[in-house]
């Protein structure tokens, strides 16, 4: 890999440029906007991203982009999580993996987005059945995210990576759940060029998984501190809610689950950035660790918040939909311990031989 | 000195020196390897982050780690005592100089054994409660009372000892702390046996005995303050280490020995034990990845509230670890006994993972910490927190 990572001074810049951004441009009110918007998505917050080299955060220096490492991803992706921000920065940094040139010049630009359809054994629903034959795509994509506002189709599997125009591509928006995290059922029937191998499809999971882990862990932070926040003003029976154990105990080891999930998705990053041997383990913990880690965060946090909570104007629950909607994106936690241990036991094997 | 100098210089003093040392078995009493101990401490490889007068180099903690890593690879004990040793540490920054000057070398080649004299049968999570008196005489102290759960107090010759020195001020005022000498007749130690049917901790009764003014930690009743630096580092030690199987026995160790013993006990392919196994080993490899980062933070001088939790996490480990041992082991962890070393260890490590739990400050007052002092939410209301001590009520 040629992408080249930050020193520790340039990474908090970074992160404090992109925290900027969204305190502007993506506060909880613009989050409900868009939210509730047809497309889902914000042009003007995509631009700013854009401008600011994020959307080409891991695309060449050579194609307009900033040539950086799923480290530096991770980090923004904290941010984005926090902020709950509906961009698709997720697609954008699988698709960098996988264009070059002009594509992924417009890529950075902002101009193009790129959604990915994982097929075969990376589609992990399972109710994908997209053949490939003769330069042409055949059937269906399942949940495919940010599909409505995709200029183009890479459908990656163990076979290869092929792009399909829009052009060729039948949509149908899903009723998502999460409406921060839009999908749709992509039909396809028209031609299909060839533009990478298995590996890179493989790739550009992990660096989706990775972004994924960036984005679960931020939003577990950031709905702990609001749940901390609150145990610390909110008064019941005379004192600070905070002060029962009941809550002050509950809030330690969301500490520990919320730590936890930084450290993991930091050295998923880490490891993916370097190709390190034991990046395969780094991935799967993450996936999990973080997916688990934000889900427990968000249900625990409304439980400590109280009726509050309940409310469709608090944020909790807006943590709560994007925590589960993440936990389906590549695979559930299950899935993901299950390849976890077959690293591991990959690991050892070839250590003994 | 550059990176590269320093990583020179000590790969170069271990390959001259280090021809390896007995294994220290027993965490507690004077330590085996004392010798070799002696010796990095005298080149400065002990506590690399100290004064230089007092065995150190002054390094930072980025340049200290490269020191540990160093030793770690050769495989050679006693670098890192500037994080681990709690002794020592304690001894540094509160004893008189007169004492440091005698203790504190002892200390970092671990030529005395030490022991915690904390616990009292009326005062366990609440240590301040202690009756323990320490009254002035010429010359020192005479010391009265009661200790309890003492782990290694037969092999001790010193016990860091907190007692009442004042009993008209609120519980948290009137407590001093002292390097009790064990070895005089006023101490007599009695081993329990425990739950593990090893006996490593004892009661200890006190009667008359006597400490010198020098071997007074902190100020005269400001022993709560010195008690906290020293239960900062024991916990910190418990978040980074547990004991693990009893010496000799057999079995897999390291973060991914659950891996092997589902393997071993041909149950690697069933789904169940597969989520089990990976959730048991990602909480070893998570707490791992979290105190790496919370090292890397403070080196960098950013506050790291990861510290504390270490501990919490450990104990959870330890706990789910037993289970899955004995789980993975089915009917033969029913065994006990030389002939059954994996049943041993199952049942072994099922039963110490309280060590890490109780030990050190429960569970429930780890996250009573962490909730106060890195959460900041308010403390639950304590009656007699306020009042003499003399008028607060026992029992
Ligand atoms: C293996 C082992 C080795 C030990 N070694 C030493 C040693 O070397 N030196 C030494 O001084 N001590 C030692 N101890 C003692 C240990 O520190 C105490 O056992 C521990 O602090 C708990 O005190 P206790 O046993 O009196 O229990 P208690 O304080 O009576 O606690 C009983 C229960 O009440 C809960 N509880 C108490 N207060 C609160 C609160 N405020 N909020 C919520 N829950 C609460 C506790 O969590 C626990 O579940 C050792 C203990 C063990 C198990």
């Amino acid at each position: 890999m040629t992408d080249a990572t930050m020193n520790q001074e340039e990474r908090t810049a970074l992160r404090d440029t992109v925290r900027r951004l969204f305190a502007d441009q993506c506060t909880e009110s613009d989050v409900r906007r868009i939210m509730e918007s047809d497309s889902g998505h914000d042009p003007a917050l995509w631009r700013s991203l854009a401008e600011l080299g994020i959307a080409g955060l891991l695309v060449a220096a050579d194609a307009g982009g900033s040539q950086l490492s799923a480290v530096e991803l991770e980090l923004v992706m904290e941010e984005a999580g926090a902020a709950l921000a509906p961009v698709p920065l997720i697609s954008t940094a699988m698709a960098s993996v996988l264009l070059d040139g002009e594509l992924a010049e417009a890529l950075a630009a902002g101009r193009t987005i790129a959604a990915v359809a994982l097929l075969g054994a990376l589609d992990w629903t399972g109710d994908s059945n997209v053949r490939i034959e003769g330069g042409r795509a055949q059937g269906t994509a399942r949940f495919v995210p940010d599909a409505g506002i995709a200029d183009i189709f890479l459908l990656a599997s163990d076979e290869g990576v092929h792009l399909v125009e829009r052009a060729s591509a039948g949509i149908t928006p899903l009723p998502t759940f999460d409406r921060t995290r839009r999908m749709a059922d992509v039909r396809f029937d028209g031609a299909a060029t060839r533009i990478g191998d298995g590996a890179a499809a493989r790739r550009a999971r992990d660096i989706g998984l990775v972004a994924l882990a960036g984005e679960q862990t931020g939003g577990a932070r950031r709905i702990f501190d609001i749940t901390v926040d609150y145990a610390r003003e909110r008064h019941q029976f005379g004192r600070a809610i905070g002060s029962f154990q009941a809550i002050k105990h509950m809030a330690a080891d969301l500490l520990l689950e919320a730590e936890s999930a930084t450290s993991a998705a930091r050295d998923a990053a880490r490891q993916v950035a370097e190709g390190a041997v034991g990046k395969d383990a780094a991935v799967a913990l993450a996936a999990f660790a973080c997916a688990d880690a934000f889900l427990r965060c968000a249900k625990d946090g409304i439980q400590m918040h109280g009726g509050i909570a309940f409310t469709w104007d608090h944020p909790a629950h807006l943590y709560l939909r994007r925590a589960r909607s993440g936990v389906q994106l590549f695979g559930d936690s299950n899935i993901w311990r299950d390849r976890y241990v077959a690293a591991l036991d990959a690991m050892q094997k070839e250590m003994a031989a | 000195m550059t990176d590269a100098d320093l990583q020179a210089e000590v790969e170069a003093w271990l390959a001259a020196n280090w021809r390896g040392a007995p294994p220290r078995e027993e965490s507690f009493g004077r330590d085996p390897r004392a010798e070799w101990l002696a010796q990095v401490r005298d080149a400065g490889w002990a506590v690399p982050r100290w004064p230089r007068d007092w065995y150190g180099r002054e390094l930072s903690a980025e340049q200290a780690k490269i020191v540990e890593r160093a030793f770690t690879a050769a495989g050679a004990p006693g670098a890192g005592q500037d994080r681990s040793n709690l002794w020592a540490n304690t001894a540094l920054a509160h004893a008189t100089d007169s004492f440091k000057r005698v203790i504190v070398p002892q200390l970092l080649a671990g030529e005395v054994g030490m022991c915690l004299l904390y616990s009292e049968p009326g005062a366990g999570s609440d240590l301040a409660a202690i009756r323990t008196r320490a009254e002035k005489v010429e010359g020192g102290w005479r010391v009265t009372g009661q200790k309890i759960w003492t782990s290694g107090a037969m092999i001790a010759d010193y016990g860091m000892l907190i007692a009442r020195t004042d009993w008209d001020v609120p519980k948290h005022r009137g407590i001093s702390f002292f390097f009790l000498p064990m070895r005089q007749e006023g101490v007599e130690v009695r081993p329990l046996r425990q739950i593990t049917d090893e006996s490593h901790f004892n009661e200890v009764f006190i009667t008359d005995a006597f400490v010198p003014d020098e071997n007074l930690l902190g100020p005269l009743n400001g022993g709560w303050g010195v008690l906290q630096t020293a239960l900062a580092y024991e916990r910190s030690v418990m978040g980074d280490m547990a004991r693990g199987a009893r010496s000799g026995a057999a079995g897999a160790k390291g973060d991914h020995a659950m891996l092997e013993l589902a393997r071993e006990a041909g149950k690697l392919d069933d789904p169940v034990v597969r989520q089990d196994v990976a959730q048991v080993i990602a909480w070893r490899v998570l707490n791992k990845l979290n105190t790496q980062r919370a090292k890397a933070e403070l080196a960098q001088g950013t506050s790291s509230s990861i510290m504390s939790l270490g501990k919490l996490a450990m104990s959870r480990i330890l706990h789910e670890e037993g289970r899955l041992r004995t789980e993975l082991l089915g009917p033969e962890s029913l065994l006990e006994g030389p002939d059954h070393p994996r049943a041993e260890d199952a049942n072994f490590l099922s039963l110490n993972a309280y060590f890490t739990s109780i030990g050190g400050g429960t569970d429930q007052i780890q996250r009573n910490i962490i909730g106060e002092r890195v959460l900041g939410l308010p403390k639950e209301p304590e009656i007699d927190r306020t009042i003499p001590f003399r008028e607060v009520r026992a029992g």
